[in-house]
Order: structure tokens, then C-alpha cells, then sequence
């Protein structure tokens, strides 16, 4: 079994046990994980150290001008344990196909060079922990009728490794923090119920100084979804900042645009018009303090930044060594693990790589602020929050239930809304409307929310589906 | 190591670490296996489940729980994380006992399919997908299909201070496959799957009728027009109806949301809240349920718990805490996503209970509306009383009969009006629970299955 205080990564340490022919490769974490959740500002549950170390073995065996692929997980490091791995993945790659002629792995990788650990929380865990989340809880001593219902922090401290059969031999350290806030409104006339905005966050640093700074927002918005009224029925102008497309792009365009999409006829060819001529997305694996920077990528490849959308129409694509390996091109540095539904980022290790976006960026342009977008909207709905935007990556199609927006009026946010639904698809045909090819302004500033970089986008139209009685089309 | 209950005795000298240290403690050790494929033209990709282990360890330190956990369930290092636990409690000075009953269940339970599908082999799974691939594409325009099969062996051993020892080992098993329709650059896809506790009859649906029938409507997909907008009356296929039963309802009868004032519910708990046509239902004991489990992280059997009676909201879910809080008992309903997780309340299978209409006799009463088919997620809003459930395609209702296609939508509205709104509920002929996944907010996902009969209600409408 693994010691928990081995120095040497667990990457290497497997690796200096294998004796596999090439090529092969060992994906390797130890991670540990603090957490605390509270109730109001009553401490529920403290917990950490929770500690995992793992790795992930895959081989790659020719088959004619195809390649088996096997790959196993496993938390157990002694001679046994990794036999037992490499036993599985041998036998998972003699039944594996895939349309690879060759893999490349890489044998040597950039010095780190990127902005992914949080040093004081590294240092000191638990107190970091703790003082962040006074921080973040102490506005609301001063504000009235507000409270956090329901809370969590949690911080995942993990050093990665990477060994394969090429040579190479890199490890970093990066750190995570996922918060999830409820925020609750309540008080005033009687029968009112309460209102509530559900605040959700990862990112790779905190800083408690600034940790109470959008508080209030939270409370007015949950203090606004309680007089909110049903939006109306029709194709309006829909004003989405990034923390609502951090919910909607990265999903869609993280696979369309890659290698995998490519292979199965889903990807669009370079060159295709997909967006207005205004529109420039590029993907970033080293952009500073993203959940998914890193120097290199989950199979060692350097990573770097890559133009997806170009003027509107399509770049580059994305890849990973297989699918770099099914069509002759380098990898793009983008085989990324834990990329499927519910993946937990402190147990990367259980899964084999895939092609995916790492860090999407929506460039600037020229609308201006947030107030300035409103005012070119002039007649729409500001969209601040959805149930859940939940985007089909093949067909494109994405929505759901608008939880609080705001109508805008003569280019001023007016009333709340709540209910009703928005949707739409990301990206369609050329000549079919879509929220890349009727974006009608770009902000000027953009965030960082999870996996996007973007300024806040105008789109025009977007189907609003209000209370206001059924429209057949 | 062939089982979990061969590291028993190294786990239980740490239990008997603790109880010197603290009042009350339990231990969730987790084991898993299995095996799966996904396959398509292009590519076959088996996959092994990861060899992975750990222990949840818990400890009272008298107002709050102090957590720990490991991957090495070796005595070094369980005693790694048991330090932990002895360090944090020092710091704490209360010896009272923990809120709300201790179990004391003493029982092992084991899934035991007469055809397991392990059996099948690696070969075997392959050569069904490859069956299944040859089946989809055979249909027009259906270029290519996702074939994905899977079976998982989870063992769950807890033990706590008070006497209880559960152990269990749950076999599930999943299939879906997802018929690829292309027309110039479109695509669409309808997908069909099934999953639950047992063996090889888990994937007797997977029949070139029934696979053919699914390419059908992808392929059909390709020409269908939006949804329309707008408040209408709503019929819920039995998955779509048992979404409803989980992210709208069940969520808000999550007694720690309760504990937290962060319920709609709560206040109305013995009120009528609907018809006598709607009984909701969350049963962890369903059998060969995709979310039934033997026993609970906290030691209590997997039971089922009436959360509507005929129109009246009669129930909550429980553990220990809230039990305490709320003066009722546990229900077995306490799970921790893996041995890193903390444990939540957190439903099973929850369903609709059939009626009595037939679909034909729904349709009719309906008149106008749209039908909504297959569903694709849903989310929860327990605090304001919200509903997002999200389907890949539907009919439209006109003149009393389903007329054409439409593609993926969303519903939205408020659930007590939608409760409310309820106009009927199908027969048992219709009654089905399908596989699901459930995060607690964002993260902590659980098996969880959702079911019921096609149901009749009014609810807002549009693409998505």
C-alpha cells in the first residue's frame, strides 16, 4: 500500500515498477481535501485531511494501423496493486479499436510557469479555510433580512504527476476551491415567501480581504427573486454575462471543437462562418488562476493557446494524443481528464484522458459596460441566473428556467423576473440563427467564471417562453 | 484482497480508536469493480471500474461532526486519518451524545442475479454493442449509434460505536444507446436506456425492435419542428413524471432542508397539496431499482417512505440529525457519494404511484397541449418552489390525439400549482423507473432512480 508521507510521486514510483513494453504512460495524484460546511454561520461539519493517492495506468498496443488502448485505476501502489493494474489494462487493450496509426507521447515538458496554487492555502489549510469563510459570512452581520441558508467550501490541495515511456517525468502542485452558497432573503409583508440565489464557484485561489465584496449583490438578488413577476412570451433580446455562459459555451464548443467531435462528423470544417464577424474564442490552458490551468495537460503535453473562432468563423481544433493520432497532428496539449457528468477533481486519476477545452476565452469588444450593453438592448431581458443551462453538445440546444433576470426597458434594468424558460442553440448551420451568429454587441471587459473567460454578450433574439399563454410556431 | 470484509479487522481497531476519543463514530468503508464498454463506428472503448478503496471515518466533537478519510485501508494508513480526528477533537471540550438515534442494524445483504453480467465477459458486452450498432444503423440517415454497457460491484461496510455492522455488496447495471441521425450538418439523437440493481435482465430491452424503433426517432428528429411557447396543459411521460417526483418535489422534502429553513415544504407538511389522483413515493427497498440500497451511512436499512398520500403531503426524508430535530425517525435515506463525501439526505428511487387513466384517455383530456418524452435532467429549487425539468423531444396534443414531433424543450412553473394542476396519473401498465444520477447542489452524486406513469398537468413550455 502507499505510504501517505512518500516523498517520491506516486507516477514515478508505479513507473519504476513497470515493466511493460512501450508505450505507456502513468497519470498519477495524491490528493488532500479540506472542507467546511455551514448552516447560517453554525459550523455543520469540518473535515480533512481527506486523503487520496492514486494513479491511472494506460498502454497503447498497435493493431495493424489501429490502436488498443488500456487503461486502469488504482489506489494501490505495491508491487501486487500494479500488477493487478497492468493486468487489466493489458487485457482491456486487446479488446480495445481505435483509429490510430501511432501515439506520440511526449518526452519532455515547459518548466511550470503558471498561476495554480494558492500559497496560504497550501501552507495552512484548514485556518485559511476558516478565515475565508468569516470573511465571506461577516456582511452579512450588517445586512438585514439576509442569510446564508445553506454553505460549503472545499479546497482540494493535489500534486500530479506524469510518467510515461517517452522520458517524461513532470509533476506540479495546483490547488481548488469550490464554494457553494444559498443565499436566502426573507422578512418584510407578510406572506411574502422567501427568496433565495444559489451562488456556485471554483476557482484556484481565494482571498478573504475581497471575500465579502459581492455579498450584497447576492442579497439583492435573492431579495429581487421574491417580487419577481413571470417574463413575457417571444424572441426578445437577451443580455447573457459570463457566469451565465460559463454554463452554456464550454459544454458545446469544449467538444465540438475537438478531434473527438472531428471523428464522429461533428466538428465543423476550419473555415465555416459559425459567429458574427466580431466574435474571437480562443482556448488557454496556462490562463492565470483558471480551474484548468496547468503547464502541462492530463497526458503531459505542454499546453498553450489556441484559436478556436477566428472573425467569426472556425480555427483551430483541439486534441488529444489518440485523436492527435487518428489524424496525424500534434497534439494541441488538451487531453483532459474528469471530463464527464458528476467527475470529482479530487479523483482525476480513475479517468482515462479525453480531447476537451481547458480554459475557453470569449475576446473583448467594443459594447462597452454592462450599463452600456442594457442600453443597446434597449427592450429585453437581463439574464442573471438559470435552473440549470444543461447544453446538448451535439445538437447544440441549450435553456432552462430563467431563476432571476430583469426586464430591460428603454435600455434600464426595470422589474425582476422569475420562471418562464430561455433557450436557444449555441451553434448551428450556416443561415439558421443561433447565439453565436446573433450575438448583437460584445462587452468590453470580460471575467473569469470556471472554464470561461468572457465579457458579458447581447444576443438577438433568444425564445423566451413567459405565462402569457401558448403561441404555437 | 478479494473483499471488503477483509480489512474488518484493521477498521475495527480503529473504531475502537476513536470511541476512547469521542462519544460517537462510525466508519463507511467502500470498495468497488466492474467493467464497461462504449462503442460506435469509429472506436470500441472497454473500460475496467477503477480499483479503488477508502474509509469515511466520523467523529462527534459535541456540536459539530469532525471527518476524516483515507484510500489506504491498511491499519498505517486508516491511522493517518484517525490522528486527525484525535488532533481536531482536542481542541473540543462537550461530551454529549450526538443528536438523534444511533442504528444498531447487525445485517449483510448481497445482490445475487441467477445470470450475472459478468458472465457476459468483455467479448460478450462488445459483441451485444456490436448488435446493437448493426440494429441502429440500419435505418436511414442513422450513420452511427453510442452503445454503452456497463456493470458495477459496490461494497459498503459501516460500523459504528453504538454495535451497528452493515455490509453490502450492490450490483447495478446500465445500458444506453444513442442512434446518430445526420442530414447535411444537422444532427440529432434519441436515445433509449435502462439500468437497476441485478444481472443479465437488465439488458433484455436492448432488442432490434426496440433499438430500431429509437434510430427511428432520431432519424425523424431531423425534420421536427420547436416546441410551442408558452403556459399550456402538459403531459409528463413516466420519466419525465418521475423527474418531477425527484428535482421538484423531493428535493424540498430533503429534511435538512427542513433543519435549515430552506423548504418550501416544510410549512405544509399534513397539508393538502394536490389531488387524490398524486402519491409520491421515495423507496430505497424498491426491488432491483437503479437507487435502492441495503442500508444506509448511517446503518439503517434502505426502507420506503410516502411522501404524498392521495394529495396529502405526509412525509420527509431523514437522518439521524433531523429526525432528532423534527421529532421523527431516520429513514434510511443518509448516503455519502463516495468514502471522500460527506453524507447528505439523499432520495432512491422516487416515483409517482400509478392512477388509473389509460395514456389514450389522458391524451383525449388533455385536448390541446404537448407531451413530453424522454427525459434529460432536471433541477431542483427547494427553497423557492421553482421547476426545471428538461426532455429530448415531444408531441403536440391538438383536437384530443399526438400529432407531430417536436424537439427538446424545457418546462418550467411553480410545483405547487403544477401538484394542483394535476389532472391524472396513467395505470400500472405504463409504470416504469429509469436510471439517474443526483448531485446535492453541484457536487455529490448519487445513483438515484425516477418513475411513474404518464401524467397530466399545466406548466410553462419552450425550446431549450
Amino acid at each position: 500500500m502507499i505510504s501517505p508521507e512518500s516523498a517520491t510521486p506516486v507516477s514515478f514510483r508505479v513507473a519504476d515498477k513497470l515493466h511493460l513494453g512501450a508505450p505507456w504512460e502513468v497519470f498519477g495524484e495524491r490528493a488532500r481535501r479540506y472542507e467546511l460546511h455551514f448552516n447560517g454561520r453554525v459550523i455543520e461539519v469540518i473535515r480533512g485531511p481527506l486523503v487520496v493517492e492514486g494513479y491511472g495506468v494506460r498502454i497503447f498496443r498497435a493493431h495493424g494501423e489501429r490502436t488498443g488502448i488500456g487503461f486502469q485505476a488504482s489506489t494501490d501502489a505495491t508491487e501486487s496493486g500494479i500488477a493487478l493494474a497492468v493486468n487489466d489494462a493489458t487485457q482491456i487493450a486487446t479488446h480495445s479499436d481505435f483509429p490510430a496509426k501511432r501515439v506520440d507521447l511526449p518526452s519532455s515538458a515547459a518548466s511550470p510557469g503558471v498561476e495554480a496554487v494558492d500559497p496560504k492555502l497550501w501552507a495552512s489549510p484548514l485556518p485559511y479555510l476558516q478565515e475565508y469563510v468569516d470573511a465571506l459570512l461577516a456582511p452579512f452581520d450588517s445586512i438585514k433580512d439576509a442569510v446564508p441558508s445553506f454553505g460549503s467550501v472545499r479546497a482540494t490541495l493535489t500534486e500530479t504527476s506524469i510518467a510515461n515511456s517517452a522520458g517524461l517525468h513532470v509533476t506540479y502542485p495546483h490547488t481548488t476551491i469550490a464554494l457553494e452558497l444559498a443565499v436566502k432573503a426573507f422578512g418584510g409583508s407578510e406572506g411574502v415567501p422567501p427568496g433565495e440565489y444559489w451562488v456556485n464557484q471554483l476557482t484556484r485561489r481565494v482571498d478573504p480581504e475581497s471575500a465579502g465584496d459581492p455579498v450584497p449583490s447576492w442579497c439583492s438578488y435573492a431579495e429581487d427573486a421574491r417580487r419577481a413577476v413571470a417574463p413575457p412570451n417571444g424572441e426578445l433580446p437577451v443580455v447573457l454575462p459570463a457566469h451565465v455562459l460559463a454554463g452554456i459555451l464550454p459544454s458545446v464548443l469544449g467538444f465540438r471543437w475537438t478531434g473527438a467531435a472531428r471523428l464522429r462528423e461533428l466538428a465543423p470544417a476550419s473555415g465555416t462562418v459559425v459567429g458574427v464577424p466580431g466574435l474571437n474564442v480562443d482556448d488557454d490552458g496556462r490562463f492565470p488562476w483558471a480551474p484548468n490551468t496547468a503547464p502541462v495537460d492530463d497526458e503531459g503535453v505542454t499546453t498553450r493557446r489556441r484559436t478556436l473562432i477566428g472573425g467569426g468563423a472556425v480555427d483551430e481544433l483541439l486534441y488529444d494524443v489518440l485523436h492527435a493520432g487518428a489524424f496525424e497532428v500534434p497534439s494541441s496539449g488538451n487531453g483532459l481528464r474528469g471530463l464527464s457528468f458528476g467527475h470529482r477533481d479530487w479523483l482525476r486519476f480513475v479517468d482515462a484522458p479525453g480531447a476537451g477545452s481547458s480554459t475557453l476565452i470569449v475576446e473583448p469588444g467594443t459594447g462597452g459596460s454592462d450599463a452600456e450593453i442594457a442600453e443597446i438592448a434597449s427592450d429585453g431581458i437581463w439574464l442573471q441566473q438559470l435552473g440549470w443551462a444543461s447544453p446538448d453538445a451535439i445538437s447544440g440546444a441549450f435553456g432552462g428556467e430563467i431563476r432571476i433576470g430583469y426586464r430591460i426597458r428603454n435600455g434600464k434594468l426595470a422589474e425582476p423576473v422569475r420562471g418562464g424558460t430561455i433557450g436557444g442553440t449555441v451553434v448551428a448551420l450556416p443561415g439558421t440563427p443561433s447565439l453565436l451568429s446573433c450575438i448583437a454587441a460584445i462587452g468590453s471587459e470580460a471575467r473569469l467564471v470556471d472554464d470561461l473567460s468572457s465579457p458579458t454578450l447581447l444576443v438577438k433574439p433568444l425564445t423566451v417562453a413567459g405565462d402569457a399563454g401558448g403561441r404555437p410556431t | 484482497m478479494t473483499d471488503l470484509r477483509d480489512f474488518e479487522a484493521d477498521i475495527d481497531r480503529i473504531l475502537t480508536r476513536l470511541e476512547r476519543a469521542a462519544p460517537f463514530a462510525d466508519i463507511v468503508a467502500q470498495r468497488v469493480s466492474g467493467q464497461g464498454m462504449r462503442l460506435d463506428r469509429r472506436s470500441t472503448s472497454p473500460s475496467t471500474q477503477a480499483r479503488l478503496q477508502g474509509a469515511a471515518l466520523r467523529a462527534w466533537a459535541g456540536s459539530h461532526w469532525i471527518e476524516a478519510a483515507s484510500s489506504d485501508l491498511t491499519l498505517p494508513g486508516l491511522e493517518v486519518a484517525v490522528d486527525g480526528i484525535e488532533r481536531a477533537l482536542e481542541a473540543t471540550s462537550v461530551r454529549s451524545d450526538p443528536p438523534g438515534p444511533s442504528a444498531v442494524t447487525d445485517a449483510e445483504a448481497i445482490t445475487n442475479p441467477p445470470h450475472p453480467v459478468s458472465e457476459l465477459g468483455m467479448e460478450g458486452m462488445i459483441a451485444l454493442g456490436k448488435d446493437v450498432l448493426g440494429w441502429a444503423t440500419q435505418v436511414p440517415t442513422v450513420r452511427d449509434a453510442v452503445v454503452r454497457i456497463a456493470w458495477e460491484d459496490e461494497e459498503r461496510l459501516y460500523i459504528n460505536t453504538a454495535g451497528a455492522r452493515t455490509y453490502q455488496r450492490i450490483t447495478r447495471v446500465n445500458a444506453v444507446v444513442s442512434p446518430l441521425a445526420f442530414d447535411g450538418g444537422r444532427v440529432e439523437f434519441d436515445f433509449l436506456g435502462e439500468g437497476g440493481i441485478g444481472g443479465m435482465e437488465r439488458l433484455t430491452f436492448l432488442t432490434e425492435p426496440n433499438v430500431k424503433e429509437v434510430a427511428e426517432c432520431s432519424r425523424a428528429l431531423l425534420s421536427a419542428k420547436a416546441p410551442p411557447t408558452g403556459a399550456m396543459t402538459v403531459l409528463l411521460d413516466p420519466g419525465v413524471a418521475g423527474t418531477f417526483a425527484h428535482e421538484s418535489f423531493g428535493h424540498g422534502t430533503e429534511a435538512d432542508q427542513f433543519v435549515r429553513d430552506r423548504s418550501y415544504l416544510k410549512p405544509l407538511l399534513g397539508q393538502v397539496v394536490g389531488p387524490e389522483s398524486i402519491t409520491i413515493v421515495d423507496n430505497g427497498a424498491y426491488p432491483g431499482g437503479w437507487g435502492t440500497i441495503y442500508f444506509d451511512d448511517e446503518g439503517n436499512p434502505g426502507q420506503r417512505t410516502v411522501l404524498i398520500n392521495k394529495g396529502r403531503f405526509v412525509g420527509a426524508l431523514h437522518d439521524r440529525e433531523t429526525a432528532q430535530v423534527l421529532h421523527a425517525r431516520p429513514t434510511g435515506n443518509t448516503r455519502r457519494s463516495d468514502f471522500l463525501s460527506r453524507p447528505f439526505v439523499r432520495m432512491t428511487n422516487t416515483y409517482v404511484e400509478p392512477g388509473d387513466w389509460s395514456l389514450e384517455d389522458l391524451v383525449q383530456e388533455a385536448k390541446n397541449g404537448i407531451l413530453l418524452e424522454r427525459a434529460t435532467s432536471g433541477i431542483e429549487d427547494p427553497l423557492g418552489g421553482q421547476m426545471q425539468l428538461k426532455v429530448k423531444h415531444g408531441r403536440k396534443i391538438e383536437n384530443g390525439k399526438l400529432t407531430d414531433l417536436v424537439t427538446s424543450m424545457a418546462l418550467s412553473g411553480k410545483v405547487l400549482d403544477f401538484l394542483k394542476g394535476i389532472r391524472g396519473v396513467s395505470s400500472a401498465r405504463d409504470f416504469r423507473i429509469e436510471p439517474g444520477y443526483c448531485g446535492k447542489g453541484h457536487s455529490d452524486v448519487v445513483p438515484a432512480g425516477t418513475g411513474g406513469a404518464y401524467l397530466l398537468s399545466n406548466a410553462v413550455v419552450g425550446p431549450a
